[in-house]
């Protein structure tokens, strides 16, 4: 029997830095797990440290207590089957789109890196752009290369950190949809930070939602509703009225109840 | 009928060059000015066309154009090795910097009788001269290059596992290259400038400089105007090249979004 692939757990963590000589604590005492295929975000305000859990996630932070498995095993450092999607869109602009979504994939010939650049310029709907630069591309033109890079490698685990924050709202709703669609797609692990309430709702399984100083896990909501989801129903409202109370942003009369 | 924005850019150019031209043959034919201090620009072009139709002329402008040359490229290679050490290594900056920040506030000029002292009226020194006036812009430029490279591109590359010579050649590089290519625009103007002052300081029989000496010497203006015309062209000629270069290096158009 074959196990899914894309498990992540983080156990026990706790993560603090020192600042002017006096340790600050970061996360407290997290455990999280994000099953394999879920779509979970993490919402929480500014300086709750949602970032530096990514960045724990994806390896580029290795000093803590406790554990951050992947399938079990301990995260070292970045790997190949975990991906990355930044605010920015990161792309490097110097280098054409093709080349951009190729980033990762150097230890490939030609040719296969090729097929997997043209797919997935597809699967993101910019087929034919392989040959423009970055600076030609609108903001979520370059988000959707960037996913397309981050996608590229095969990772079992997509990280996503805030991924939608710079697109005007427009772009940002269809946006939410095309990750959908990718999402259902490729059938990984998407781990997305957000400040989002309406984003995480209309994405996710579960929700993980953080308070600050220091970063701890404040509530943990799972979403089993039906997708594609409806944003004006009143089980979204309602879940929305949920988590914007343990914001302290609750209405007295969320109307959800008031019909 | 319509004129080209190129047509336009090039009549607007033209302006200042010829109201001082006709000036010039105002003052020259009024008589206030003897003709041997300010000669006409009728006698400039005479001087003009017997130079050039000599062969000796073309012999001094190679030997410029040689120094110049091998200056500018000794001084381009080095102070790009340089800047990238310094660039690169904290540790070489701290070691080579304070000294590289010092020495060069003494204008060049300042050296000459020391270095003619060491190595004799000869080529050499000639050729240091200018070399040392391209190191300068060139190292400082692609240190600032370096030194300027956003930390999302270091983070970046970590994620994709580039390091050592693969992040310096494909990251570090291409991002800094804009800079560099100004500090190489700048040490050819600086390789001309310290040209003559080489070829005027140090005697010599052949250089374009030693026919602005001759032309001193001989209270022959005309020499002396015809020789600052013919460095300016060429000085104009060779950065129009290397400009044209830099642009053609610059994939993705990252000098011209920023300007």
């Amino acid at each position: 029997m074959s196990v899914a692939k894309g498990t992540l757990e983080i156990r026990n963590l706790s993560k603090s830095y020192v600042v002017d000589n006096n340790p600050l604590q970061i996360l407290k005492n997290i455990n999280i797990t994000f099953p394999a295929g879920a779509f979970v975000s993490i919402l929480g305000s500014s300086g709750c440290g949602k970032t530096t859990l990514l960045r724990i996630m994806l390896g580029l932070e290795t000093s803590y207590e406790g554990d951050a498995l992947i399938d079990g095993e301990k995260i070292e450092g970045p790997g190949s089957n975990r991906g990355i999607v930044f605010q920015d869109h990161r792309l490097l602009p110097w280098l054409t789109v093709g080349e951009n979504v190729a980033f990762g994939l150097d230890k490939l010939n030609r040719k296969t890196k090729k097929l997997l650049v043209d797919e997935h310029l597809k699967l993101v709907g910019l087929s034919g752009f392989e040959g423009a630069y970055p600076a030609q591309l609108s903001g979520g033109m370059a988000q959707r290369v960037a996913i397309a890079r981050a996608l590229a490698n095969k990772p079992e685990i997509l990280l996503l950190d805030e991924p939608l924050g710079a697109l005007d709202a427009l772009t940002r709703m269809y946006m939410q949809k095309e990750l959908e669609r990718l999402w259902e797609f490729e059938k990984i692990t998407m781990i997305m930070v957000t400040h989002d309430v309406d984003e995480a709702i209309y994405l996710s399984d579960k929700i993980i939602i953080m308070s600050s100083r220091p970063g701890i896990i404040n509530k943990i909501i799972n979403i089993p509703s039906s997708r594609p989801r409806d944003r004006a129903s009143s089980e979204f409202m309602q879940i929305k009225a949920e988590i914007l109370n343990e914001f302290h942003l609750g209405s007295e009369y969320p109307f959800a109840y008031a019909i | 009928m319509t004129i080209s924005n190129k047509t336009k850019a090039f009549l607007g150019s033209s302006i200042v060059p010829l109201l001082l031209v006709i000036v010039w043959q105002y003052v020259a034919s009024s008589g206030y000015v003897a003709s041997f201090i300010l000669p006409s620009p009728n006698q400039i072009i005479k001087t003009f066309v017997t130079n050039f139709v000599e062969k000796e002329y073309a012999l001094h402008i190679a030997a410029s154009l040689k120094r110049v040359l091998i200056g500018f490229l000794i001084g381009t290679v080095s102070g790009f090795s340089f800047g990238l050490l310094m660039g690169l290594s904290r540790t070489a900056e701290k070691i080579f910097g304070p000294f590289f920040n010092v020495i060069r506030q003494v204008p060049i000029i300042g050296f000459i009788p020391l270095i003619i002292m060491w190595f004799g009226v000869t080529e050499l020194p000639r050729i240091i001269i200018i070399t040392v006036a391209a190191f300068y812009p060139v190292t400082l430029n692609t240190f600032a290059g370096i030194r300027n490279v956003p930390k999302e591109y270091f983070e970046l590359s970590s994620v994709y596992g580039y390091k050592g010579l693969k992040l310096i050649r494909r990251i570090v590089i291409p991002a800094a290259l804009p800079s560099i290519t100004t500090g190489i625009t700048l040490a050819l103007g600086m390789s001309w400038a310290m040209l003559m002052a080489a070829e005027l300081f140090i005697q010599t029989y052949f250089g374009i400089g030693t026919r602005i000496q001759l032309g001193r010497d001989k209270f022959n203006m005309a020499l002396v105007i015809v020789g600052i015309i013919t460095v300016g062209a060429l000085g104009f000629f060779m950065t129009t090249i290397v400009e044209q270069l830099a642009k053609a290096l610059d994939r993705g158009k990252i000098i011209r979004k920023e300007t």
